[in-house]
């Protein structure tokens, strides 16, 4: 032992075992240990070999395993060198949905080469994009793109009360209610205003009566509720088709892949189907979500009738229909005082006109103006 | 010897490369490193003797196992209880 290690055999795990001993070596040092053996007048056995060398002289036996290996191990790395997930993390206020359609715009989303993702390019790009971002980093890390962020600290909304300003109305209307916080009132109740003019006014009469009087100028403030008149219209025709179901359901299975759809196997195309989306399953590996989809689909066969309503039926719709779109027109504040339902009945259709009373605030302010 | 001695000390030199010593580090009680020794003399689970220029150096214990050996040093783990120079 002291001969092979001078002469430069590495050994190791050296243990007594009986009259001999058992050692570790590489395989460069075996001649040289053997001819120590030799000289010396020791016994040597080898008893086992080991290592990558070793391992891969065995594996050039076994050709169809090491090329699952060599598959594996390329397969592991192709697909590592693809982004797999992107997690924003420090926004508040800000949607995390937004961020990611403008990373995807600059051509990072889940699927992307991950080495033509260039963070630089990405943190410039979010930072131009969003102007309450102050701090962006992109990171790359494994199969992962995770955003960090600072948000600029929220501008409070600022209530000018400096710059002198009038109330105008915005609709045409009748003055219900008028309420000057601070400016003169222009209007009363009861009076006809037209859109533009101006209810409150920016100008103030200082001093008492009879005595020197000047004008000031103010942000005027307050509220103004008037009674607004508004049109609305709509057609419906008298015949018109309808879908009825055959009662006949079938579940389709489709696999998206990178939002390309596979359909494989799919119910009979050749009758009308509607399509109900039941599931989207995302298939993952671990935490990362492959760019696959399994989707299940609900289809339920219809057949398009022919059918006709009266001109009553048509009405009561229209009605209908006008009052859920006079709701939607309405602001916070408004209310609906009424509505006058007008028809006119045609050969093939009937037309619908609604008239809306409203109470709505009409107070608007000018951007600085003055009117004189 | 003795001119080299006080040269490496006057000169603040390494003593194990002037004067051709082994430098011996002990972790603990359970592993042993000895530079620059010379031969292994005895070799077994409770003893091991070991020739270094600064004499031969033994160790007793208890599953003593030579980790490593090169031309340049030994390693021995194991539960060391005793180390002493002989000569």
């Amino acid at each position: 032992m002291n001969m092979a290690a001078f002469r430069g055999v590495y050994l190791w795990d050296v243990t007594p075992e009986g009259a001999g001993m058992t050692m570790k070596a590489d395989a460069k040092g075996l001649e040289i240990l053997e001819s120590c053996a030799q000289r010396t007048g020791c016994q040597m056995e080898i008893l086992d070999r080991g290592g990558l060398p070793v391992l891969l002289r065995r594996l050039r036996g076994r050709q169809v395993w090491s090329m699952g290996l060599l598959l594996f191990a390329s397969g592991l790395y192709l697909l590592s060198s693809f982004v797999w997930s992107i997690q924003v993390e420090g926004n508040e206020r800000l949607e995390t949905e937004r961020l990611l359609l403008t990373c995807r715009e600059m051509g990072l989303r889940p699927g992307v080469w991950k080495k033509g993702v260039d963070p630089a390019q990405i943190t410039e790009g979010l930072l131009s994009a969003f102007s309450d971002l102050s701090w962006v980093s992109v990171g790359v890390k494994g199969t992962g793109v995770t955003i960090h962020l600072a948000e600029t600290i929220e501008k409070a909304e600022v209530v000018d009360r400096d710059t002198p300003c009038d109330i105008v109305a915005s609709e045409d209307g009748v003055i219900l209610q008028i309420t000057a916080e601070r400016g003169t009132p222009l209007v009363k109740v009861g009076d006809v205003v037209k859109k533009g003019d101006v209810l409150i006014s920016s100008a103030l009469t200082i001093g008492l009566e009879g005595e020197e009087q000047h004008t000031e100028y103010t942000a005027a403030e307050g509220a103004v509720t008037a009674r607004i008149w508004k049109r609305l219209s709509g057609e419906l025709p008298l015949q018109y088709k309808e879908k009825s179901y055959s009662g006949i359901e079938k579940e389709n299975r489709s696999i998206l892949l990178q939002g390309r759809e596979i359909d494989i196997v799919r119910p009979n195309s050749r009758l009308q189907w509607e399509k109900e989306i039941m599931d989207e399953q995302w298939l993952s590996l671990g935490d990362f979500r492959l760019p696959v989809c399994v989707k299940t689909e609900n289809w339920r066969e219809y057949t398009l009738q022919e059918k006709t309503r009266t001109a009553e039926e048509a009405k009561k719709l229209l009605e209908k229909e006008l009052g859920q779109r006079a709701e939607e027109i309405l602001s916070p504040h408004g209310r609906i005082e009424n509505i006058v339902f007008d028809f006119e009945e045609y050969a093939d259709s009937v037309r619908g006109e609604a008239v809306l009373t409203l109470l709505e605030r009409i107070d608007e302010k000018t951007n600085g103006s003055v009117k004189d | 010897m003795g001119l080299r001695k006080n040269m490496a000390e006057a000169l603040e030199l390494p003593k194990e490369i002037m004067l051709n010593l082994p430098l011996i580090t002990l972790v603990g009680r359970e592993e042993i490193t000895i530079e620059n020794y010379k031969g292994i003399l005895e070799y077994g689970a409770e003893a091991v003797r070991i020739g270094t220029a600064a004499g031969t150096l033994q160790m007793k214990g208890r599953n003593l196992c030579l980790k490593q050996l090169s031309a340049e040093c030994v390693v021995v783990t194991g539960q060391i209880e005793e180390l002493r120079f002989l000569t």
